[in-house]
């Protein structure tokens, strides 16, 4: 059953992240994108971990997207010339890149000693994340959260000057 | 084995009992809702289709089907059709953690009235409920409209500020049960004896606002604001395909979020046993239903609020208002609890 359903969702997961990067519309790559996110959700929610799936869903799947298609749906394609060639420089840097990926895959798959996920999760998820995050790795999660208070701040000071000048 | 096959087969009674009373109530709230609108304005509502226009939603359906399909120029079409089913697949969603009593015994078995019993029920809640705004974005997107797509991200500025208001609001609950399961949270009540909307009346006016905001209710339908937008993000569809989207939104999405709202603050399916056996799931649907009326009856006596004052509304206000009431629910269980 739970081969089956890993099946099932990880080859929606990987058709829509194939969809993402073929599909020409703007739009489109978003919808396309989105049912990424929640296949991924899926597969957390498969493999026990509810806490990261609800955060997926509620993080990526509302939040960032959201976003992404106010953002997008706002301008104006049309009027926008599309570059309609074929990027060689980019290509040339991807390559290496995309072979290095491919086989750090391939070595994990046959080398590495997967762990029992089943025997490590605990039943509540929520309150054993949560002490885990505040006791052994506090130092971490506050850095963490300074250094976005800072990139927020940044952005805000960005978005003025634009804004002034 | 035999007890897979139990497990299979209560998963999908669980499954057809929820869809077929939601779609049928759904239907059915659209008659309640006119009558109701009708005899709060002095009048009588629908009377002409069966007794007391009982079969009213039924003819309404039947005109909707049979109407003509028109596709407008330029659309998207795929996005045009998918946009309905991202409107309605979140709002039947929600209906899976919704608990509508208490757990009881078959053969031996126990069962809990409800499709999936999740850990992060309620985070699961905020996801689906703003899961819904993908309809309503891609409807307006889709329809090549302006009317429509003024509609639609006004409802996505919406649905980003009243979520985060939305999470603040319920979490405060959640810091008082100790727990994201519905029926942890509803226990919890049973066992103090006393529900969370005494000690959290705050956080209940909140999650109000954020339940008319989130289901585009009146005061907070600036999406479809029918004075400047016509009905905004749907203008272009007809027919069924225009049907589904009040369904999804108005009746499904209240109807669940009211739901959950009784979970978190109503104490869930807990009052005197004064039904019987039936007593519990009486009880959930009498609290869900009075939520529902004070709904319907906001959205038939109040005005609309401006677009430009219903976001500001939100981060300016009600964040900051939610944050501190988390703040001192926090100090109150840390150093009560």
């Amino acid at each position: 059953m739970e081969l089956l359903a890993f099946v099932v969702i990880g080859s929606v997961a990987i058709v829509s992240a194939l969809g993402a990067i073929l599909v020409k519309s703007p739009i489109h790559v978003m919808v396309w994108f989105l049912g990424f996110i929640l296949s991924i959700a899926a597969s957390f929610f498969a493999l026990k971990a509810d806490l990261l799936a609800g955060l997926q869903l509620v993080i990526y799947a509302v939040a960032i997207v959201v976003f992404y298609v106010l953002v997008i749906t706002t301008i104006p394609w049309e009027k926008i010339k599309m570059f309609e060639g074929f990027y060689k420089k980019e290509l040339i840097f991807a390559l290496p890149a995309f072979f290095l990926t491919i086989g750090t895959v391939l070595y994990l798959v046959f080398n590495a000693k997967l762990s029992n996920m089943r025997q490590m999760l605990p039943k509540d998820n929520v309150s054993a994340l949560g002490t885990v995050l505040f006791t052994k790795y506090i130092v971490p999660f506050e850095l963490a959260s300074f250094i976005l208070l800072i990139a927020m701040i940044g952005a805000i000071i960005f978005g003025k000057e634009k804004a002034n000048g | 084995m035999n007890d897979m096959i139990f497990t299979a087969i209560v998963i999908a009674v669980k499954i057809l009992v929820v869809l077929a009373v939601t779609l049928g109530l759904g239907a059915y709230l659209t008659w309640y809702e006119r009558k109701f609108a009708g005899h709060l304005q002095a009048r009588r509502g629908p009377t002409v289709v069966g007794p007391f226009g009982l079969l009213q939603p039924l003819a309404d359906g039947l005109k909707l089907m049979t109407k003509a399909p028109i596709l407008p120029k330029g659309i998207d079409t795929k996005l045009y059709y998918m946009a309905i089913m991202m409107a309605l697949v979140p709002a039947i969603m929600l209906f899976a953690v919704v608990p509508f009593g208490p757990s009881f015994k078959i053969m031996g078995h126990e069962v809990k009235p409800i499709v999936a019993n999740l850990n992060i029920a309620i985070l699961y809640v905020f996801a689906m409920g703003s899961m819904a705004a993908y309809g309503t974005l891609f409807a307006g997107w889709a329809s090549n409209s302006k009317y429509a797509f003024i509609g639609s991200l006004r409802k996505a500025a919406l649905i980003v500020s009243y979520e985060v208001v939305l999470g603040f609001a319920a979490l405060s609950v959640i810091l008082l049960a100790g727990s994201m399961n519905v029926f942890d949270i509803v226990d919890s009540q049973i066992k103090s004896g006393i529900w969370y909307i005494v000690y959290q009346p705050i956080s209940f006016v909140l999650f109000l606002f954020c339940l008319l905001a989130e289901s585009g209710r009146v005061p907070f339908d600036i999406q479809e604001a029918e004075a400047e937008l016509v009905t905004g993000y749907n203008v272009e569809y007809g027919g069924m395909k225009f049907g589904i989207f009040p369904l999804a939104e108005w009746y499904l999405n209240v109807l669940a979020l009211c739901a959950i709202a009784t979970v978190l603050y109503f104490g869930g399916w807990s009052g005197p046993h004064i039904f019987g056996p039936f007593s519990g799931f009486i009880w959930f649907l009498v609290k869900t239903f009075g939520l529902l009326f004070f709904v319907l009856w906001v959205h038939w006596t109040l005005p609309r609020y401006q677009a430009k004052d219903v976001v500001e509304f939100a981060w300016k206000y009600l964040l900051p208002i939610s944050i501190v009431n988390l703040v001192a629910t926090a100090f109150f269980v840390y150093f009560k609890g």
